[in-house]
């Protein structure tokens, strides 16, 4: 199973597709969570999304608004997309019934 | 501020792969991330690869045994040799009379105390830049915490008493040898007694370790037979130095048999230590040639 942080890298390049890459996921989930995302965080969630599987990543060309650094580029494999799914599945069928909101009471 | 701040950044990255610190560099300038920020990212990324690099075995076994004996034992070696040559320095420095220049004898000695020093330097520096390079040349990957580690493990030696710990255990060794003798003036004088051994240790033990781990790290490059008698001759030379005195040797002093000394593969080990000389000849030779990016 994976964790949330792990299934927000995996949204994110599938959403920005060919795009993906550290820069742009780091912009896309920031705007989702509303929180700073770290680069470490992201990096070494990557690494380990890649020994997985979930992933690939390779460099790619380097381009003049970077300086001339090489992205790193990112594309999920479809056994990634597979535990995407899962997950969003696990997490919309543990939430049928729940409407979450500031003013609900949590009963024992 | 802000310039300082791209300069850590820049020296910080340089412990990430170098295709992820492209990769990173690259992300902070298309972010317009400001330099506190970069920094703070980049940092918690190096920690981060840091931290994971420990999950792997080869960090404890390369500390466990390669960084704790070497660090000790260059660290009680350098504090030796740091305490031989104080008493030349203060003889020198401390008493020094022009009338001595005139004097054929004076130019005697001093030649014999110049000899002597250097030679004990130059061993020590052979001694370090081998632990470097069989640290440096057993994980490319590690290369930069082995020489945190290392220099920790110096710096624990001296200020933790390695070498008051052995100097006090010699006490207890049967037929012990001479061991450096406080010499009351010099000692005297707080200079020689614990800034002279800390100079020692940096100049003469982590400066030629720390290089001879960048250098051991491109051993993969050579060619596999090259590798071999580089190995050979770098395991050879630890060898010698956990043996020979100063060093281990002390141990095995009882063990000694005076034809020992004589015998032609002492004197060839003993020859061999000065390998490094040899390569750095051969490395500065090859980059004449080859140009500085093919350097070995």
């Amino acid at each position: 199973m994976l964790g949330e942080f792990e299934y927000l890298i995996l949204t994110a390049a599938a959403r920005l597709g060919e795009d993906a890459y550290g820069a742009a996921m780091r912009q896309e989930i920031e705007g989702a969570i509303r929180r700073r995302c770290s680069i470490g965080a992201l990096y070494t969630t990557l690494d380990r999304l890649e020994a997985k599987g979930f992933v690939k990543t390779w460099m790619g060309d380097p381009t003049p608004q970077r300086g001339g650094r090489p992205k790193r580029m990112v594309r999920v494999t479809g056994k990634g997309a597979e535990a995407a799914a899962e997950f969003y599945n696990a997490v919309t069928r543990v939430s049928r019934g729940v409407a979450w909101s500031k003013r609900i009471e949590v009963r024992p | 501020m802000t310039r300082i701040c791209w300069w850590l950044v820049d020296l910080v990255s340089r412990m990430l792969e170098p295709g992820e610190r492209d990769a990173v560099r690259g992300d902070f300038t298309e972010s317009g991330e400001s330099g506190v920020q970069a920094l703070r990212d980049v940092l918690g990324l190096v920690v981060r690869r840091q931290a994971a690099s420990w999950k792997d075995w080869r960090p404890w076994v390369a500390f466990v045994g390669l960084i704790i004996p070497l660090g000790m034992l260059l660290s009680i070696v350098s504090w030796i040799t740091a305490g031989h040559s104080a008493t030349y320095f203060w003889m020198y420095a401390n008493n020094w009379d022009w009338a001595l220049l005139t004097d054929r004898a004076f130019w005697y000695a001093f030649a014999y105390c110049v000899t002597v020093i250097s030679h004990s330097f130059l061993l020590l520096v052979c001694w370090s830049w081998t632990a470097g390079f069989v640290l440096g040349s057993t994980s490319r990957r590690f290369v930069q915490v082995y020489g945190l580690l290392f220099c920790l493990m110096l710096v624990f030696g001296a200020l933790l008493g390695a070498p008051r710990y052995f100097a006090y255990f010699f006490q207890y060794v049967p037929h012990r040898p001479q061991t450096p003798d406080a010499v009351g003036p010099v000692d005297a004088l707080a200079f020689y007694r614990q800034i002279l051994p800390f100079i020692a240790q940096a100049v003469l033990v982590a400066v030629p370790s720390l290089w001879g781990m960048r250098q051991g790290a491109n051993l993969g490059r050579f060619p596999p037979m090259l590798r071999i008698v580089l190995w050979t001759a770098a395991i050879s030379t630890l060898g010698v130095l956990v043996i020979q005195e100063p060093g281990f040797g002390f141990f095995l002093r009882p063990f000694w048999r005076p034809w020992m000394w004589h015998a032609w593969q002492v004197s060839l080990l003993q020859m061999l230590v000065y390998w490094p000389v040899v390569y750095w000849t051969a490395s500065a030779v090859w980059r004449r040639r080859h140009g500085r990016t093919a350097s070995i």
